[in-house]
């Protein structure tokens, strides 16, 4: 018979806020580090009391991962009770996860890639990035606020290109993600735009208004989706979200996606 | 020594431990971490004749000790379930009951006399009580007169044991599962989630996609216990206890109010091993306190 996925439990190397409210989780776990790809998640369970409540793990997306030490990492916002119960985990605790877990971005070596990431949704793309180290990427990340924008210096050991956006303009463009992403595609020529990919994750306005510039400018397009989830495994159905036709299982069909699949305005 | 084995009627189990429909998938799903066939069988998600596409985001929701849900029976429908799902299940020698919903009383008829002419198929759960769709489901499960209706018409269609799998959203339970037994069920199957919602109010508008949900989990233990307790003493048929079980403890509770078997449900969504770990735990607890059936266990009152 063929050996079963296991529920790990696996030690905590350290679980830091980096920022108000924002948790940078290191975890060593070879076993999902060999197998992960980028857009990939686990479910975890945010404690260790017996009591059912909360009841649920909750699904945190892969952001990064080092595969000489087998350590992954999870970058998280306190956003409810789950969340801030896990933040209280520490270093040398053990944390017990399901991963890795759905279907992550998918690489095409002769593609450009166009990173393009808003906020916390920037926890999925430094897996991806560092992947995409040596192409002709770009990255661009956008925040609120200087103080908002996360992980810039371990973006830019990527070796990739980095464009920042901040809404008060405090660091890099003034303006929205979108408006560097519209003006990097505008100075493109035709057939580099063809082979562009992009890959996004953040606000769902914001991957709207990316993937309505995408298809004005015939760039193919890949979001990585965040709804609640229940099982995140398939079981349960309850991670759906609208498309084209009928509905997406963010666990299973996702969490990363074509763009084109789902019903933005629905 | 021990024996775990149960009847259902005509239905041999091989242990009390069942996976509740609509939190194992099609078995397939949970095969990753878990070797199904070694369990007493799974309730597959609930099939109706024709797809369905299940209800609007979000269906889901959180609650203390419980998860609110209003998935809406999303499923293949009953062509592509024979055709894709069940050969799967059929390979890996699992036991399969398959969880039925019907709009109408011909609905159920049409649906249990297609399923019951299939190879691999060992039971019919039919189910009378989702809380989450508007025409059939729970509309049949809150009447005893419907509920005898439907029970008599499968009855008539098929010879597979009949499990009907009752409502609590009931004043009654007894007077339900009195209908089933008169209408000839193999037995009944209980509880079903409990009716709820949640309200947003930072957005100011029900949670869930369909207002209403269905409540499962740990939350609803006590409600289940009960109604088992008192659906095992007002009925001859066996009782299959379902509710909010997450450990070996709670099944044995409903092994003592008189269940006949259990159904993992939620439990399985958080951690897909749990019927594997309550079946374990089941089986040392017999050991330890010298138990040799299951039967044995009810509390005689």
């Amino acid at each position: 018979m063929l050996q079963k996925r296991q529920i790990l439990r696996q030690k905590v190397l350290s679980n830091t806020e980096i920022r108000p409210n924002i948790f940078l989780l290191k975890v060593a776990s070879p076993e999902i580090s060999v197998s992960a790809t980028p857009g990939q998640f686990c479910m975890l369970r945010v404690t260790e009391d017996k009591s059912n409540d909360p009841f649920l793990k909750r699904p945190l997306s892969i952001h990064w991962i080092n595969k000489d030490t087998g350590e992954i990492q999870f970058l998280y916002r306190i956003v409810g009770r789950g969340t801030e119960l896990l933040s209280l985990i520490r270093e040398g605790e053990e944390i017990e996860l399901i991963g890795p877990l759905g279907q992550g971005f998918k690489i095409e070596d002769k593609e450009i890639p166009i990173i393009v990431g808003g906020g916390i949704g920037i926890a999925p793309l430094l897996f991806l990035a560092d992947i995409l180290r040596g192409t002709r990427g770009v990255v661009i990340l956008g925040a609120v606020t200087k103080s908002l924008l996360l992980r810039l210096g371990a973006f830019k050991e990527s070796g990739l290109e980095i464009l920042v956006a901040t809404e008060d303009g405090s660091f890099g463009n003034k303006g929205l993600v979108t408006e560097v992403f519209d003006r990097l595609m505008a100075r493109l020529d035709e057939s580099d735009r063809k082979r562009c990919m992009v890959f996004s994750c953040g606000p769902f306005p914001m991957l709207r208004a990316l993937y309505h510039l995408c298809k004005i400018y015939g760039v193919k397009c890949q979001v990585s989706l965040e709804t609640f989830m229940a099982c995140g495994t398939g079981l349960c159905l309850g991670c759906a979200v609208k498309a084209r036709e009928g509905f997406l299982h963010v666990c299973k069909d996702g969490p990363c996606v074509d763009a084109k699949l789902i019903d933005w305005e629905g | 020594m021990i024996d775990l084995k149960v009847k259902i009627g005509t239905l041999r189990l091989k242990n009390p431990v069942l996976l509740a429909s609509g939190t194992c998938g099609y078995g397939k799903e949970l095969s990753d971490f878990l070797d199904v066939s070694m369990l007493g069988g799974i309730v597959v998600k609930g099939i109706s004749l024709e797809p369905r596409k299940g209800n609007p985001p979000p269906r889901i929701c959180e609650t203390p000790c419980g998860l609110l849900n209003s998935i809406g029976l999303e499923n293949v429908g009953v062509e592509r379930f024979i055709r894709e799902k069940l050969p799967w299940l059929r390979d890996k020698g699992v036991t399969v009951i398959v969880n039925c919903l019907g709009n109408s009383i011909d609905e159920y008829k049409e649906l249990s006399g297609r399923l019951g002419n299939v190879d691999g198929i060992h039971a019919l759960e039919i189910n009378i009580s989702c809380p989450n769709v508007k025409k059939g489901g729970a509309l049949f499960g809150t009447d005893p007169e419907l509920t005898f209706k439907v029970t008599k018409a499968v009855r008539e269609e098929t010879d597979l044991p009949i499990i009907i799998k009752l409502s609590p959203n009931v004043t009654d339970i007894c007077e339900i599962a009195r209908a089933c037994q008169e209408g000839g069920a193999t037995a009944v199957s209980l509880i079903n989630t409990l009716l709820g919602m949640a309200i947003d109010i930072e957005r100011k508008r029900p949670f869930l996609g369909n207002i209403f949900g269905g409540l499962s989990g740990p939350a609803i233990k006590p409600v289940a216990l009960r109604m088992v307790w008192q659906v095992a003493r007002c009925v001859d048929i066996p009782v299959i206890g379902i509710g909010g079980i997450t450990s070996f403890k709670d099944a044995i509770e409903f092994f003592m109010a008189g269940a006949t078997a259990i159904q993992v449900g939620t439990a399985t969504l958080i951690d897909p091993t749990s019927s594997e770990k309550i079946l374990s735990g089941i089986i040392d607890f017999m050991k330890e306190n010298n138990y040799l059936k299951i039967a044995d266990m009810k509390i005689v009152d």
